[in-house]
């Protein structure tokens, strides 16, 4: 693969992959467009050229549409992939779809999040897509590397990927009167996805368009919570409260304050630019996050 | 030009002489049909002010994000509509309401009006959602059914009704039916417009073939393919399990759907 002619590493995905293709094969961004990179930092991530072909082992899947994009999988024999039953568009008659076991069900239909995970089995076509305009994004994870995605995001992921889904962390408590009530501005659960034996292919949706960054250990950054799209599993997050210097003419800038994710490296994270309103619940904050006041 | 020297669009199959556009659909002439290697094909991506001619009035579509279908009509000519598509009118464009089985149509939360605009002048419609127009020059003797609410315009010479699909939404939402609108040509060419959510893409079902799509997704068929629920079985473990619904599509003819599938109130 890479060293031959042609080849190179992908800015977007790192995955080694020999030349001759307009698209990586590996995350199907175009290849042949300029890197661009924020003075920031940030890298945007090219939207998939209509009609990108990703190949993922024997099977493959095409990226088709640019507002609401479409993944359309060709499963080979004995190839499958898993995803929550409402990304499902199409599929051809002869692709079994099966129930996938869940543990702690309860727990997720408690936290509203998706318990019907279903599995499809090749060899035939099965497509997908979210119902929101913005960009499917590829992301191939090699044996070692594993990612937190906030829930809801998770379209579909090849059976080489295993899934978890584990408790975030990132919650703050208010408290007004006698009543005091915990905040989970990320969700109280994220999705965990990795390829331990051998390499496999996640598919996530972003709402607007994604940027990604690599943060250095130790680095820290301030986002804004429902931003936030995914992380490698080395970095770290939690919720952090400003308060900006109140003016001295107005009585009506005292109080103010400003919820932020702390994310802090080492590794990539990426966000997308439609992103919901971050809710202040209002109330006294009495847990769980850092503060400083300017 | 000579028939030979004729560019066939592959959308619509209309002849033309202009070689960047077709006059018929707008569909760019000088742009590659997009199709997946599964055979789905794009609905062509309409360029900015695409002008497109029916009868003696033309339509100009406007904007790509969501775009907007502004027709200029020729005396003694007309489009109908529902009415919460149109944008904006001249002010002398006169409109009437098409006899409909209003309480009928009422009661199952379809629109129960659909209005009609006369030439001769200017008005425009769009629906408030990102997605695509589809433009659908409807040949003599063709029949076309269209999910409900997903039409923007039909010109006068397409004849109207709806047909029910019994049994998909019932059971999928409780309602009352999945409902589509069903245009029909029968001497004369006519026009549809559609707006589809998100992306558009189409294909050709030969007799016997079938596709399940998310029932939410399907935008448009033939009259001659045939649209029926099916359900898959799903076990949680927990209540015993649930079902999951898909539409299933026989050909033979072409069905069109949209990425961004969308289940109105209307009892879908």
């Amino acid at each position: 693969m890479a060293g031959g002619p042609g080849a190179y590493v992908c800015p977007y995905c790192r995955s080694s992959v020999a030349g001759g293709s307009r698209s990586c094969p590996a995350c199907g961004a175009p290849v042949d467009v300029s890197l661009k990179v924020t003075e920031s930092g940030w890298i945007e991530l090219p939207a998939a050229r209509d009609m990108a072909r990703i190949q993922c082992g024997r099977s493959s899947v095409q990226i088709e549409g640019t507002m609401v994009p479409v993944a359309d999988f060709a499963l080979a024999q004995g190839d499958g992939v898993y995803f929550p039953h409402h990304e499902l568009l199409w599929k051809e008659p002869g692709v079994t779809v099966t129930q996938r076991g869940m543990k702690g069900a309860w727990k997720r239909i408690m936290a509203g999040l998706p318990v019907h995970m279903l599995d499809a089995a090749g060899p035939g076509r099965i497509a997908f897509s979210r119902d929101a305009a913005g960009e499917t994004l590829a992301i191939p994870l090699h044996p070692g590397v594993s990612v937190d995605v906030r829930e809801h995001i998770f379209m579909v992921a090849t059976q080489a990927v295993t899934f978890d889904w584990f408790e975030s962390g990132v919650w703050f408590t208010t408290r007004e009167g006698d009543d005091t009530e915990t905040h989970y501005p990320v969700g109280v659960f994220m999705d965990r996805f990795a390829a331990p034996a051998q390499p496999g292919l996640l598919l996530i949706h972003a709402h607007g368009n994604a940027f990604v960054r690599q943060l250095a250990p130790g680095e820290r950054l301030l986002a804004k919570a429902s931003a936030f799209l995914y992380k490698e599993s080395t970095v770290s997050m939690h919720m952090h409260v400003e308060h900006p210097r109140p003016s001295s003419s107005s009585i009506w800038t005292w109080g103010e304050r400003y919820l932020w994710l702390v994310l802090r490296g080492p590794g990539r994270v990426a966000i997308q630019s439609a992103f919901g309103h971050t809710h202040d619940p209002g109330g006294r904050i009495t847990g769980g996050v850092t503060e400083h006041r300017w | 030009m000579d028939a030979y020297q004729r560019i066939v669009c592959k959308w619509c199959n209309g002849q033309n002489t202009n070689p960047t556009q077709c006059a018929f659909c707008g569909a760019p002439l000088d742009a590659q049909n997009v199709v997946s290697e599964s055979g789905w094909r794009e609905a062509p991506r309409l360029r900015d002010m695409t002008q497109i001619r029916f009868d003696n009035s033309t339509c100009q579509v406007e904007g790509e994000i969501v775009p907007v279908v502004e027709c200029s009509l020729a005396p003694n000519e007309w489009v109908y509509f529902e009415h919460h598509c149109m944008l904006w009118k001249a002010d002398h464009v006169p409109l009437t309401v098409m006899n409909l089985q209003g309480p009928k149509r009422s009661f199952f939360r379809m629109p129960h009006i659909v209005t009609i605009a006369s030439g001769p002048g200017r008005i425009a419609f769009s629906r408030d959602a990102t997605g695509e127009v589809v433009v659908l020059p409807l040949h003599p003797g063709m029949e076309m059914d269209v999910r409900e609410h997903a039409f923007l315009l039909a010109s006068g010479r397409v004849s109207y009704s709806y047909v029910r699909i019994k049994g998909l939404a019932n059971i999928l939402h409780g309602g009352s039916g999945m409902w589509l609108d069903r245009f029909v040509t029968s001497q004369a060419p006519g026009l549809l417009v559609l707006h589809g959510y998100g992306n558009v893409f189409e294909r050709m079902l030969a007799p016997g073939e079938s596709i399940q799509v998310e029932p939410g997704s399907m935008l448009y068929k033939d009259a001659s393919v045939s649209l029926a629920a099916e359900a898959i079985k799903l076990s949680t473990g927990i209540f015993g399990g649930t079902s999951m619904y898909l539409a299933r599509l026989t050909g033979p003819g072409r069905v069109g759907i949209q990425s961004m599938y969308h289940h109105h109130e209307s009892g879908e």
